[in-house]
């Protein structure tokens, strides 16, 4: 019940958030959907974590930001960020929302 | 004057204030090993400026604004305690992550002098940076260091008495890091155009002839070993291999020379007491103090091999990709990715596995972080291990092995059970970690790190685990009227019967006699006294033998005077790896988890899971290989269906409680 209750926020979110941007249909690629070496530009990070969007700023990991991508193993992502490589989980690489590659 | 050190995670921090105190904290190749500040003074050689200099190590911290309790730390005393100078220790291969920090750090006023350290794998990596530049643009000295390969000590704290009491004007201002009341917004603007000036001295200052974003040779490594199939069992035979390599090939022989060594302080100790002495006092020392110690050192050289391999595994960067590995598994159980840290130190030591904690954020995988850590079998342990794989199982580097995994699994196992009976708390958890870059580890390093956990061990040995030993040859030489035991009478002493009623509680688990009760007990002082207590008890001076080169001498008559099958001895093992750890780590799980409920829940937790594995262990080993159920398996069923009850009814109550919540809610 909980969990149903809150992926159906989330989904009234999206839909209200997707219809904003319906235009632009680049807004929904997250780092999932990366290509490997490839370089993006960050757009945004999706997340009520507030803490975790700190800590992703002070890795330089913020909208306007360059990130590459490395590897993707199983559930993990490994990431290119300032000259340094981090291992994300899918749940926060879904939450870095990705534009044009270079 | 006073210096703290500062800088991002794993920027070579301790490492340096290892070389210029000549301490020896623990360092390892990975963000987030240092968890709380250290202290220690300049030593003589680094220091040519004839004043005192105190240096405070602090933990990584990636900017001054406080993210997770380790980083307050860092802030929180850089602010308040006013150190006359920081050194900040920059990456010199990571400029543009690093100096973030440090336009933060020379906003502060105190004197800041720049360590641009790790300088040695900057031509490898074709950068050049222009020294001159930098320190210019920053306003404060610039230092080139490799505390690795010792360069640049004298300089930097040369720099450093030099820029004391002195001012410091900061490049960038940003007027707002002490008003915390800012909104968010404008200092999130301030803080993207401090990354832009970052930049831009980048820009001016570092040439890069390999772009860092290429794809290496080290990123081809990280495909293979965190690879989704091959983690796991490349993590396994890494292992396996330690395990060899300490408990069957080289351990042994070098246990070999130093047992003979004690063999010889015995005889000599033996001699000069000659024939006049009281027998009491000669048995209280020989079997009691050099027998009980003796025994526990003779595993020191099969430690120690061990411990030098776990250090040369930190310094190496694997260790961080076994967490990216179990990341995936730990997360399906509600713990962080982040716990496996902590279980990773507890290796060495469960009392900084599980002040590794902290970097947790959530209160409750923080918490269940810390009641299981534990499990993971510790450097006290492994005399235990060795001794029972020795005894039983023919040295087999499987036992050893295979404990660990055991340890894992319980911990898996353990955390679906508390996130059962505690409610998961709805925060989603996001898993990010540093991956360093792989090196070549040290010898040297891996030297001390192994020589300083040695020490440690014989201090232990020789203080508590002697006083543990003398008390427990006491309790068995007398009765409860202080006359001797007779010859044929053991079960009359103090030891005996203060240990007979466990023993007891121990019958289903297939070792319930006083001696191995008592040995378990004294287990919970410090771990390694289960081997000195067997050793006073059955009266076996050592464990090692001198002649055969095998680790355990007669390893027969050994199994044969404690009375075990090799079912009931794994059971007996398992019982002493995974009940509570020694009182000092449930010390400091009680500190890191500040709740006296999840304490005494975790302590309970720990005693339930070691008694129904024994249990399992021996009764189900001894209908394999016997063919019916071995002592007390009715008694012992109903104990263990009584604690399974107990666990299952407070998951239910949990569903229940939920259920009734939503019934409300309609």
């Amino acid at each position: 019940m909980e969990l149903t209750m809150g992926s159906g926020l989330f989904r009234r979110k999206r839909n209200r958030h997707g219809k904003i941007k319906e235009t632009n249909i680049e807004a929904k690629i997250n780092l999932t959907h990366a290509a490997i070496d490839a370089t993006y530009e960050i757009k945004g990070i999706d997340t009520e974590d507030q803490v975790m969007k700190d800590f992703l700023f002070t890795l330089g990991c913020f909208e306007g930001e360059k990130i590459t991508l490395i590897s993707a193993l199983a559930d993990n992502y490994i990431i290119h960020i300032k000259d340094a490589r981090y291992s994300i989980d899918s749940q926060l690489a879904s939450v870095i929302r990705i534009g044009n590659t270079e | 004057m006073r210096i703290a050190l500062t800088g991002n995670p794993n920027s070579g921090k301790t490492t340096l204030f290892n070389v210029i105190t000549g301490k020896v904290e623990h360092v390892g190749n990975w963000a987030g090993v240092t968890v709380d500040k250290k202290e220690g003074d300049v030593k003589g050689d680094w220091n040519k400026t004839g004043t005192k200099i105190r240096i405070v190590d602090l933990p990584g911290a990636y900017s001054m604004s406080p993210y997770s309790s380790e980083e307050s730390i860092t802030s929180n005393f850089v602010k308040n305690e006013q150190p006359d100078v920081i050194i900040n220790i920059v990456d010199a291969t990571n400029l543009s992550r690093s100096l973030l920090l440090t336009t933060q750090l020379l906003e502060l006023g105190i004197p800041v002098v720049v360590a641009l350290n790790k300088i040695d794998l900057l031509k490898n990596k074709g950068i050049t940076i222009n020294l001159k530049v930098l320190s210019k643009k920053l306003g404060c000295p610039v230092v080139e260091t490799s505390s690795i390969l010792k360069k640049g000590m004298v300089e930097i704290i040369d720099q450093a008495v030099k820029v004391s009491g002195k001012g410091q004007k900061a490049p960038f201002q940003s007027s707002i890091l002490n008003n915390d009341e800012l909104d968010k917004k404008a200092y999130e603007a301030k803080d993207k155009e401090r990354f832009r000036f970052v930049d831009k001295l980048v820009k001016e200052t570092e040439i890069r002839e390999v772009e860092s974003k290429k794809q290496t040779r080290q990123d081809a490594i990280d495909r293979i070993v965190a690879n989704k199939i091959l983690g796991i069992p490349i993590f396994a035979a890494v292992i396996y291999l330690v395990f060899s390599i300490s408990q069957s090939w080289l351990g042994p022989l070098i246990a070999d020379y130093f047992v003979g060594w004690i063999d010889k302080l015995y005889v000599f100790v033996d001699g000069i007491m000659g024939e006049n002495i009281s027998p009491l006092l000669s048995t209280l020392l020989l079997d009691g103090i050099i027998g009980g110690v003796g025994a526990l050192i003779g595993f020191l050289p099969l430690i120690m091999v061990l411990f030098f391999q776990l250090a040369l595994l930190e310094d190496s960067g694997y260790m961080a990709r076994v967490a990216v590995v179990m990341d995936r598994y730990l997360k399906k159980v509600g713990l962080s990715g982040k716990s496996i840290i902590p279980m990773i130190i507890g290796t060495g030591c469960a009392i900084p596995g599980v002040m590794a904690t902290r970097t947790i954020r959530d209160e409750r995988q923080r918490r269940t972080t810390a009641m299981l850590t534990p499990f993971m079998p510790c450097g006290a342990k492994l005399p235990v291990i060795a001794l029972f794989s020795g005894v039983f199982f023919e040295n087999a580097a499987w036992v050893g092995t295979s404990m660990y995994f055991v340890g894992i699994g319980i911990i898996i196992g353990g955390a679906l059970i508390v996130r059962r009976i505690t409610k998961e708390s709805s925060a989603k958890s996001y898993f990010i970690m540093e991956l360093p870059e792989y090196r070549l580890p040290s010898i040297k390093r891996a030297y001390v790190s192994m020589m300083s956990r040695a020490k440690a061990f014989i201090i232990k040995a020789a203080t508590i685990i002697l006083v543990c030993n003398a008390a427990i040859q006491i309790m068995q030489t007398f009765n409860w009227n202080f006359q001797l035991v007779a010859e044929g009478m053991e079960n009359t002493s103090i030891l005996a019967s203060l240990a007979n009623p466990f023993a007891y509680l121990l019958l289903p688990l297939g070792f319930g006699v006083w001696q191995l009760a008592a040995a378990a007990i004294t287990g919970f002082i410090a771990k390694e006294n289960v081997v000195g207590t067997l050793a006073v008890v059955y009266g076996i001076s050592n464990f090692i033998d001198t002649e055969e080169l095998a680790l355990v001498s007669g390893a027969n008559d050994v199994a044969s005077i404690m009375g075990l099958s090799s079912v009931a001895a794994l059971a007996y093992l398992m019982f002493n790896l995974f009940t509570p750890p020694c009182f000092a780590a449930i010390g400091a799980m009680n500190a890191e988890m500040e709740s006296r409920k999840w304490l005494w829940g975790g302590i309970a937790f720990q005693l339930s899971m070691g008694y129904v594995v024994s249990f399992i262990v021996y009764q189900v080993g001894t209908l394999i290989t016997t063919g019916s159920f071995g002592n007390a398996f009715v008694p012992g069923l109903i104990a263990v269906a009584f604690i399974i009850g107990i666990i299952f009814y407070l998951m239910q109550r949990n569903n229940q409680e939920e259920y009734e919540a939503l019934k409300e809610l309609g």
